[in-house]
């Protein structure tokens, strides 16, 4: 296996765009990678796209538009961690030297308001099929069990749109209040509509290289040290569930990813200088926050009351905003948490700098469980 | 032989509403009431549901179907308060319902919709029955049924619904 580099990156900012196109947004994304990176399309030898809304070939209609070279080019969807698949699918191809440079992009274009169900499944016609439900469900339960408060979940909403106005690429990019949170419409109990994160537009894009490369193309590279991909074990509560194991207790696929990235990677959650997770709701941030070590189970409110998750706080989390602010276009938001961590990494993070950021970790979770993690050090 | 046929014609063109499972194979009336239908393995003894041929832990064709509980307690509850989009059908205009999930005694939580939509009433722990519910009327008449969960306590609000 050979050492993999983040030679460039970039984004279409997050938010609604009206009438434009879809391509057009995963196009401006590529481009101000390549441009980041500094090398050519021509030298790019293959290409990994994520995306569930924008129909079949995407990639390649985004990529016509770059220019035609004929390198493979696989377009791949799987949820939230499409993103995260395209990720790996591309570091997996230069580690195994099958390519020196890769690219791995996705973009957006999703319907308004909740995702919809699968009209095939009967769950759905039920009223089963509803992603707030299912975090309200595992929310109420961490509540219940760990004496997390509604407190808690207004102050990681408040952290993160707070973080998020700090953010250009941001949906929101504004502040929000503690009672206007708090008293934002109730979607699922406990979450309220300001506790959710939008479905909306945007890409991002990623290009990967060797070490050789990455030494000759950029004064700062940043290693990305661990591209993990891994579906649930038996045992574990996922969206959706229609019913799950009361006996068997395993690990879940988040706590499994990340702990076999920290092994790829030679590092534990101690040495990390900041993570951007899957917050698609303020009660998911602090399960994720347990789950990928950054504390004892139960304990992410704790950290959250000693401020150890702001942007000057020991482990910063979300310091982009996070998805609450952002908004989660599918297929790009793995890869946008790739681009943050690498400007952090570089030091090119502006107002939302962390200090002396070394060492990241992003982290997607989507239906079925899919679950993407990466660790990226320079 | 008049009057046959014109009681024929009749019973073709009304026909008596149907009651149909949202699913085949979810649920089944027996003497005691409802009851879904699950699957345990014959290997490691874990029970699924929906029932399934696969055992999900063994990876081995090994499952059996068996009727569940009808009783179980409340692991963790919501309120859907907003209209799921598409395929949800339900009651117009729509009405918030509660979601939870209820642990069986054979080990498993099953997610259902609850009869109860006031979170205040709900509390983690309390005891839950299994009722079969009307759900909605399809295209063709046919009067569409699933399973919800209820509180105990509540008791049966329709007999001749719940058994």
């Amino acid at each position: 296996m050979r050492e993999v580099y983040i030679i460039g990156v970039g984004l279409h900012p997050f938010g609604r765009f009206g009438e434009k196109d879809v391509i057009e947004i995963g196009r401006e994304a590529v481009v101000a990678a390549l441009a980041d990176a500094g090398v050519e399309w021509k030298k790019v030898e293959a290409a990994y796209c994520g995306t569930v809304f924008a129909g079949p070939m995407a990639g390649n209609k985004v990529l016509a538009r770059v220019g035609l070279t004929g390198i493979p080019i696989m377009n791949l969807e799987n949820a939230c961690a499409s993103g995260g698949s395209a990720l790996r699918a591309a570091y997996q191809a230069v580690a195994g030297g099958f390519c020196d440079t890769a690219l791995a992009f996705g973009f957006e274009k999703m319907p308004r308001g909740f995702i919809a169900g699968n009209p095939n499944d009967w769950f759905a016609t039920m009223g089963l099929a509803v992603n707030p439900q299912y975090f309200a469900l595992k929310a109420r339960w961490h509540m219940a069990n760990f004496g997390t408060t509604e407190d808690h979940l207004v102050k990681v909403s408040v952290k993160n749109h707070r973080n998020g106005a700090l953010n250009p690429f941001a949906m929101y990019r504004k502040e929000m209040s503690y009672d206007e949170i708090a008293n934002s419409q109730m979607v699922n109990d406990p979450l309220r509509l300001l506790m959710l994160c939008a479905p909306n537009e945007g890409g991002a894009a990623v290009v990967l290289s060797t070490k050789e490369i990455a030494n000759r193309v950029t004064t700062k590279p940043v290693k990305l040290a661990a591209v993990v991909l891994d579906s649930p074990l038996y045992g574990t509560v996922e969206v959706p569930h229609i019913s799950v194991s009361a006996r068997v207790e395993a690990p879940t696929v988040t706590t499994t990813a990340s702990r076999e990235a920290y092994e790829a990677a030679g590092i534990g959650p101690e040495d990390l200088d900041l993570v951007e997770l899957q917050d698609t709701d303020s009660a998911s941030e602090l399960i994720y926050t347990e789950e990928i070590g950054l504390c004892e189970r139960g304990e992410a409110a704790r950290l959250l009351d000693r401020g150890a998750t702001e942007i000057t706080g020991r482990i910063p989390v979300n310091v982009s905003g996070g998805l609450l602010s952002k908004g989660e276009p599918l297929g790009a938001s793995a890869l946008a948490q790739v681009v943050e961590v690498t400007w952090q990494l570089r030091g090119e993070s502006g107002a939302r700098q962390v200090k002396d950021a070394r060492a990241g970790l992003t982290h997607v979770y989507g239906a079925y469980g899919n679950c993407a993690v990466s660790i990226l050090l320079r | 032989m008049n009057s046959n046929h014109h009681l024929y014609f009749i019973t073709m063109s009304q026909p008596a509403k149907k009651q149909v499972p949202i699913k085949e194979g979810l649920f089944e009336v027996l003497e005691d009431g409802p009851h879904l239908v699950g699957s345990r393995c014959r290997e490691c003894g874990e029970v699924t549901f929906p029932a399934n041929a696969f055992c999900p832990q063994c990876c081995t064709e090994t499952m059996v179907n068996v009727p569940l509980g009808r009783r179980g307690t409340l692991y963790s509850f919501t309120v859907q308060r907003f209209k799921p989009p598409p395929p949800y059908k339900g009651s117009e205009p729509f009405a918030p319902y509660g979601v939870g999930m209820i642990e069986l005694p054979e080990g498993l939580r099953v997610t259902a919709v609850l009869e109860e939509d006031d979170p205040t009433r709900l509390q983690v722990g309390m005891e839950m029955e299994l009722v079969i519910a009307s759900l909605f009327e399809d295209a063709e008449g046919n009067e569409l049924l699933g399973y919800r969960f209820r509180s105990v306590k509540d008791g049966p609000q329709d007999e001749s619904v719940s058994r």
